[in-house]
């Protein structure tokens, strides 16, 4: 028994000493780097790279609030950034060592959650659009390219059934006001109270509101317009390839105008290696390591000289090289507080009950 | 009449093994699905098990994993032992108060509270913080478990062997332990169980770099339950299986009722 212990203090002590070496330990989403990239950065900081998980922002927002240490570089969603910076959690970025942040475009840039990107640069982003099964939309000769796809009763006549939303009330009322014409980030009770009539009118088409399996309904065929996000779209189609299928799932922005999520590169101010925190942010600003994950799945690249490194057929996807044109109207979600937010729920809780 | 209320009565059972096993055996069949989706029958691969063994997170987490569920049992399976022997000679009020609290705790809380006070003694958390806060919430099961079986003990055995010369010490050793063996094993496999398969603690506890297998599964599944989770759920199947004939065969009585 001694002896076992013996061997086991021995184990643990192994994986500590090996903690005590150079490591970047980055606290990211899953499948959000690809092992290429995380190897040429080993080979070129000569550290190792630890990676841990969280799976929904509000768990990552938990564990740093709480005091969680030993992370150096974290990549939050735009508003989850104010609530890190205001628990003083963050290090401002010295951009003296950040030469290649030069090569964001800057329409990425000096976003409201972190004016003069004091504290965050941009690492990729995602849009919420719609997807659809390619097939089967244009035998219907429906014109996927404006939200009446999931909001026109008429249109969605033809699709009864087939289509899904997403279950977050942010998402589903900024679509409905973005297609009435509004800002998605309208507060306004009169154009709030017209996105909720579009939204009550088009629930009865709805299958479903779902923000979990509808890559697999896609790529199923089970159903044939998901409202979602982009990079899960390229999954669907991807899977769908791979499974042979015959349709694609495609997607490309609305007219009316899509919501945008960015997800930025932040330093901890309890980060045990900021020096090699700043050496990861500058080589993935790079526009080759950041293409990278780009080609895996699909993610939005905010990074201008990448798109010489992303293949074609991922390059020609509005969702993720938007055009200029497209570029203006996209809109990211502020966080929404107090009263504004009670008067959503209360809200989204009519649609859900509404008949 | 009677047999025909057995027939209901097996009928009953089979509907709730069914319920029970047919979704493990349906991750598992997956498992060897030569598709990404969970949703249609292919083809026969063992490239999901390939792509697992490559896999230096997933082998980081599971390592991690077998190590703390190790020390956590070796360490809850002492403890816990002790505070199960000490619930039954001493019939103190606040004893099994203090032991069983962890258990009726919503682990949310416990998760919570943890990490706060690893945060207050300016611990960094890491594999140790999740071991100490697993060995905190075994022990209690521990007890109980060790604390029934000593119920369930003929006392005079123990005062006969005092009575022929035995050290309280001997005759713990020599009586007592070997009576309770049972008990010891199935609560040290209980500790190593909860250990694995703990979500809600470990995830406020773990800190850079000591990710176990439920915090990295869960990770992966924000996505889709993609085949490579299947192919870790059946190994760790496999695993507990091979546990429960291990117990069997080491403390045969432990797993039958009594």
């Amino acid at each position: 028994m001694k002896k076992i212990l013996l061997a086991l203090m021995l184990a643990t002590g192994a994986v500590q000493s090996a903690q005590a070496e150079d490591v970047l330990h980055l606290y990211n989403w899953n499948n959000y780097i690809t092992p290429e990239t995380v190897k040429n950065f080993e080979a070129s900081c000569k550290c190792k790279v630890v990676q841990d998980y969280y799976g929904a922002m509000e768990e990552m927002l938990a564990k740093l609030s709480a005091g969680a240490k030993g992370y150096d570089v974290v990549i939050p969603t735009g508003f989850a950034i104010p609530p890190l910076v205001k628990q003083n959690l963050v290090q401002p970025l010295d951009k003296s060592k950040l030469p290649n942040a030069k090569n964001l475009n800057p329409a990425f840039l000096d976003a409201a959650f972190d004016k003069g990107n004091q504290y965050s640069l941009p690492y990729a982003f995602t849009t919420t659009l719609v997807g659809y099964n390619d097939k089967k939309i244009k035998e219907l000769g429906i014109d996927p390219g404006s939200w009446s796809i999931i909001f026109d009763p008429a249109v969605l006549a033809k699709i009864k059934g087939k289509v899904t939303v997403l279950d977050d009330s942010r998402e589903v009322f900024a679509a409905a006001l973005m297609y009435n014409g509004f800002s998605a980030n309208s507060t306004k009770p009169e154009e709030l109270k017209k996105a909720q009539e579009t939204i009550i009118k088009a629930k009865p088409f709805w299958a479903a509101f779902n923000g979990q399996s509808y890559i697999k309904e896609l790529t199923l065929g089970n159903i044939w317009v998901a409202h979602g996000y982009s990079n899960d779209m390229f999954q669907a189609n991807t899977d769908a390839k791979a499974a042979k299928r015959p349709f694609g799932v495609a997607y490309s922005l609305q007219k009316e105008g899509n919501t945008l999520s960015v997800d930025n590169m932040m330093v901890l101010k309890s980060a045990p290696r900021p020096d090699l925190a700043i050496k990861f942010i500058n080589f993935m600003l790079d526009g080759k390591n950041s293409a990278q994950l780009t080609n895996l799945i699909g993610s939005g690249n905010p990074n201008s000289s990448a798109a010489q490194f992303v293949k074609p057929e991922v390059k020609s996807i509005s969702a993720v090289f938007p055009s200029a044109d497209n570029m203006k109207k996209l809109q990211q979600l502020n966080a929404l507080e107090g009263k504004a937010l009670r008067d959503l729920g209360r809200m989204w809780t009519q649609v859900k009950t509404a008949k | 009449m009677h047999s025909k209320q057995s027939k209901w009565l097996w009928a009953a059972a089979l509907f709730a093994y069914a319920f029970l096993y047919l979704p493990l055996i349906i991750v598992v069949v997956y498992s060897f699905n030569d598709s990404k989706l969970n949703a249609e029958w292919v083809g026969f691969t063992f490239k999901w098990y390939e792509i697992l063994f490559h896999d230096a997170q997933m082998l980081t987490a599971a390592r991690n994993s077998l190590l703390i569920g190790l020390i956590t049992s070796i360490c809850a399976t002492v403890f816990g032992t002790l505070a199960g022997l000490a619930m039954y000679k001493y019939k103190l009020r606040l004893l099994p108060l203090l032991v069983l609290t962890p258990i009726a705790i919503p682990e949310i809380l416990m998760g919570v509270s943890l990490l706060i006070f690893f945060v207050m003694l300016n611990m960094t958390l890491g594999l140790v913080s999740v071991t100490l806060a697993h060995i905190a919430f075994c022990i209690g099961f521990v007890a109980i478990v060790v604390r029934s079986r000593l119920q369930g003990m003929d006392e005079s055995l123990v005062e006969a062997a005092r009575d022929l010369g035995a050290t309280p010490v001997q005759a713990f050793r020599l009586v007592t332990m070997p009576l309770i063996m049972p008990g010891i094993i199935a609560g040290a496999l209980m500790a190593f169980t909860l250990s694995i398969d703990d979500f809600v603690i470990t995830f406020f506890t773990a800190g850079a770099g000591a990710s176990t297998l439920p915090l990295q599964i869960y990770s992966m599944i924000r996505i889709a339950v993609t085949p490579e989770v299947n192919a870790i759920s059946t190994l760790l199947m496999l695993l507990t299986l091979c546990l429960i004939l291990l117990a069997s065969k080491l403390a045969p009585s432990a797993l039958r009722a009594e």
